[in-house]
């Protein structure tokens, strides 16, 4: 079945390595005309790189492309739509406020009556025409913002249609559509395969890569690692191929659920976010490091947004020793003593202009008053506590005067938490707080976690990586889909994670 | 320990606040993208006091060209007089540039403010201090309508206090109906703009350098201050470290309200008379100070110290030129030209450190 018919497209020696991570190595891939392939892989594997590659969102550091066999420039999404390549991304690409039609039609101009006016009927006849193939009936006029998010996904594959795609890329496409969504999206792309177009797959749910696809292409640290014809495929083959030989022989650990943990202090009871969280519910005792594992969507920054109260949620509640924290609010959850250091850190977690001493300081500002009565704050003693943190945290600058955007993402975060351990928080809320850090400071990073939970704290660590969790927690939740799909204690491995993930919940 | 030594080489620069020094791309380790910190040099430093040394330069030139009208003592002091009221609006206004929004109702405000005192003396016979109470009042009002409806209901500020301004004309000629008033003012409101306590200088002229300190303590000493910057630099981290950031926006628009109103007060009390409409004229001045001085002390950041020199710079330039008796037609070429000018220079500037 694979290397008979000529590939659409072939990618050759692929690589793109951004600072720290190298995104992919060395990619060879075919992708063929009326075949379904699947792309899979843990969170980080690659195939979100691969694809922006190949829709000209971002330039390869080396290799190339050939479409038709002929090499072929991605400069731009434009570039793409012309190599007859289309793309229904995570984030919807929509215009809201404009019609169907117009967003159908949108990257190729609309139909002029005249020289310079819309002919706005022979828009909507040919928009039809493209919906038609698509099995669903939406009237072209509607604006784009009323449809659901299954309609807008099917759109946004009419516009690649209208412009000739031969090659479509769906990424996630199923994340939160209902199953009888699902089972239309997956008519649509057999009826395309009928009529010549190639279409790539990339899902976490294994179950409908096993139903969909005939080949499966499987990559793992940025490589393929693995090319299947489906039909010789298992789910726990499948799982295999994407953990990797490793996972089961390394990083086995037995969790030590420890001795002296104490009372428990965060408990999180039935904690409902449409659509993101569905009736989550645990708990975390002083001295403990609790791991939230899952694939990337499954709600764990979501999770930590409502215990922190930046959102609100629809039902549940969040208390810290035995007291309720009020839904949705930041300040009184931060009164609690619940911290959160975000993972997009170069948004919410400093003022990148300020200098190191100034974000340190930001959140425990009261405490530096020059005197009690009069909210001035001494600087010098705001240096001293500067000073001290640098030192603590071995948070390497060359002065706490140096603005936080000169340091490294390391450094960043340690400032971002070295403003929380002057706070005195009881919770400690880590979203990812090792991504785009250095090896050395990952180790410092798990370290700091270790200590905080020593002292009687409680620790939530949010990862995607799941050998560090392995490596640092004493207990691991699991979500998926936005509920808790398992929670591990005692021996536990990166696989037996991965498998509570990549179950599919009808089982 | 180690880190220690180094960390107190350099020396604290003046506003602390003011995360100054270049960054420079990290020569070692070209994987990473790391850069190193430097503290300030010379050449930084002069750039950041272009502003002062235009201002210099301005002064010297009017007066070696006009010596025995411009560089007066009368001269001098009339300047600072015209400035009063304009400084007092462009500081206040610096504060909401500051917290990032928007105020486009300052104008509106200042004129409401003078004719909400002027007229509830003259037609309604308030005692002086009760018609200012007022006019504060008023202004604290229109404030937090402002900063409710944007920091609450997250409108865009620039339309929002668009439209507030036309509100705020329509409330003005609802009060004097739209007829200039200079019958009732009290004695002692007169003096507020009128007398001159120290020095021969004007009373408006103590008050709004009062105004610049309080202000520049405010934004540089307290904790509020502190937490203006934080908002203004990352409104997100901001609220993601426990600051009440929507309340705080709230705080901005009232504060600018009341110096707008303030000013008003002044203005009305020197010409003894309430005119219609007469704030408008005030708004792009108050911006144009604002922005000249964020292009210097601190490049790229609004600050009291550069709004206070650019307000006192722009002054002196309209003295100057119409000494020089140009027509009003060449003064504003003049005016704007010079503005876009100094702008250019301080962004060649900074994009050469």
């Amino acid at each position: 079945m694979t290397g008979t018919s000529a590939a659409l497209a072939s990618v050759r020696g692929l690589c793109k390595s951004y600072p720290g991570v190298q995104a992919i190595r060395n990619v060879d891939l075919d992708l063929r005309a009326g075949e379904i392939t699947g792309l899979v892989g843990k969170n980080g594997a690659g195939k979100s790189t691969l694809i922006k590659v190949l829709a000209g969102l971002v330039r390869a550091d080396e290799g190339i492309v050939h479409i038709d066999g002929r090499p072929a420039r991605l400069g731009s999404p434009s570039d793409a739509a012309r190599c007859g390549l289309a793309f229904v991304h995570q984030e919807l690409a929509l215009v809201p406020d404009m019609s169907v039609a117009e967003n159908v039609l949108l990257g190729l101009g609309f139909p002029a009556r005249g020289r310079t006016l819309v002919h706005w009927s022979r828009m909507y006849r040919e928009a039809e025409k493209v919906l038609a193939r698509l099995d669903i009936a939406i009237d072209p006029r509607r604006p784009t913002r009323s449809l659901s998010i299954a309609e807008q996904r099917l759109v946004m594959l009419a516009r690649g249609l209208a412009a000739q795609a031969r090659l479509v890329v769906l990424d996630e496409p199923t994340a939160s559509l209902s199953n009888t969504e699902i089972q239309h999206l997956f008519r649509v792309v057999r009826a395309l395969r009928e009529d010549g177009v190639g279409t790539v797959f990339v899902s976490h749910r294994l179950d409908e890569i096993l139903d969909l696809t005939e080949r499966v292409v499987v990559m793992r640290d940025g490589a393929v690692v693995g090319d299947f014809a489906t039909a010789d495929l298992d789910r726990q083959g499948l799982i295999t191929a994407i953990s990797g030989p490793g996972a089961t022989a390394r990083a086995g650990r037995r969790l030590r659920r420890p001795a002296d943990a104490g009372a428990e202090v965060l408990r999180v009871e039935h904690i409902s976010r449409p659509p993101a969280l569905t009736d989550v519910s645990l708990s975390i005792r002083a001295g403990e490091v609790v791991g939230l594992a899952g694939l990337a969507g499954a709600g764990r920054t979501e999770l930590a947004r409502v215990i922190f109260g930046v959102d609100r949620p629809s039902a549940g509640t969040v208390s810290v020793r035995g007291q309720t924290v009020r839904p949705g609010r930041l300040r009184r959850a931060l009164r609690r003593g619940i911290v959160l250091l975000p993972e997009d850190r170069r948004h919410q977690g400093n003022v990148l202009d300020f200098s190191v001493q100034s974000n340190v300081t930001l959140a425990t500002l009261r405490k530096h008053r020059r005197s009690a009565r009069l909210p001035l704050p001494s600087r010098r003693s705001e240096r001293a506590v500067a000073h001290q943190m640098v030192a603590r945290l071995n948070i390497r600058i060359a002065s706490v005067d140096q603005p936080v955007r000169s340091l490294s993402g390391g450094n960043q975060q340690k400032v971002v938490l070295a403003k929380w351990l002057r706070h005195g928080a009881q919770v400690f809320l880590f979203d990812e707080p090792t991504h785009g850090v250095d090896v050395d400071g990952k180790q410092e990073m798990y370290t700091i976690m270790r200590e905080l939970a020593d002292e009687g704290r409680a620790v939530m660590f949010i990862s995607s990586e799941f050998p560090e969790l392995v490596e640092v927690c004493d207990r691991i939740v699991v979500l998926r889909n936005g509920r808790i799909a398992a929670e591990l204690e005692g021996d536990v491995s990166e696989a037996v994670i991965l498998n509570h993930c990549f179950t599919t919940d009808q089982e | 320990m180690d880190e220690q030594a180094v960390t107190g080489r350099h020396a604290q620069p003046a506003l602390a606040e003011a995360p100054t020094g270049t960054l420079e791309p990290g020569g070692a380790d070209p994987g990473t993208r790391r850069t190193r910190w430097r503290p300030p040099s010379a050449g930084h430093v002069l750039g950041r006091t272009g502003l002062l040394i235009a201002f210099a330069l301005a002064v010297l030139t009017f007066s070696l060209v006009r010596p025995d009208t411009f560089f007066t003592a009368d001269n001098l002091r009339s300047m600072l007089l015209q400035s009063g009221a304009p400084l007092i609006l462009a500081v206040g206004l610096t504060i909401l540039l500051v917290l990032g929004d928007f105020d486009l109702s300052i104008g509106s405000m200042l004129g409401l403010g003078g004719a909400s005192a002027v007229t509830m003396m003259a037609l309604h016979g308030m005692p002086w201090q009760l018609a200012i109470a007022v006019a504060i009042g008023v202004a604290v009002i229109v404030g937090l309508v402002n900063g409710v409806i944007v920091a609450y209901f997250g409108t865009s500020s620039f339309v929002t206090t668009l439209a507030m301004g036309t509100v705020l004309v329509g409330i003005e000629f609802a009060f004097t109906d739209q007829k200039t008033i200079y019958e009732g003012v009290a004695q002692t409101y007169l003096s507020l703009g009128q007398s001159a306590p120290f020095w021969g200088i004007n009373v408006q002229v103590w008050i709004a350098a009062g105004t610049a300190i309080l202000v520049w303590l405010l934004l540089e000493h307290t904790e509020i201050g502190r937490f203006f910057h934080a908002i203004g630099g990352n409104p997100d981290a901001a609220y993601f470290s426990g600051i009440a950031v929507r309340r705080l926006r709230v705080l901005g628009f009232v504060l600018v309200a009341v110096a707008a109103a303030i000013a008003g007060i002044l203005i009305t009390a020197q010409a003894g008379s309430s005119a219609p409409q007469a704030g408008i004229p005030y708004l792009l001045p108050a911006y144009a100070a604002a922005f000249l001085g964020s292009t210097s002390f601190r490049p790229g950041q609004f600050n009291v110290a550069g709004t206070v020199v650019a307000t006192l710079f722009l002054q002196v330039i309209l003295t100057g030129l119409q000494m020089l008796q140009l027509s009003t037609a060449y003064i504003n070429v003049v005016q704007g030209a010079v503005l876009i000018v100094a702008m250019l220079l301080s962004r060649l500037g900074q994009a050469r450190a």
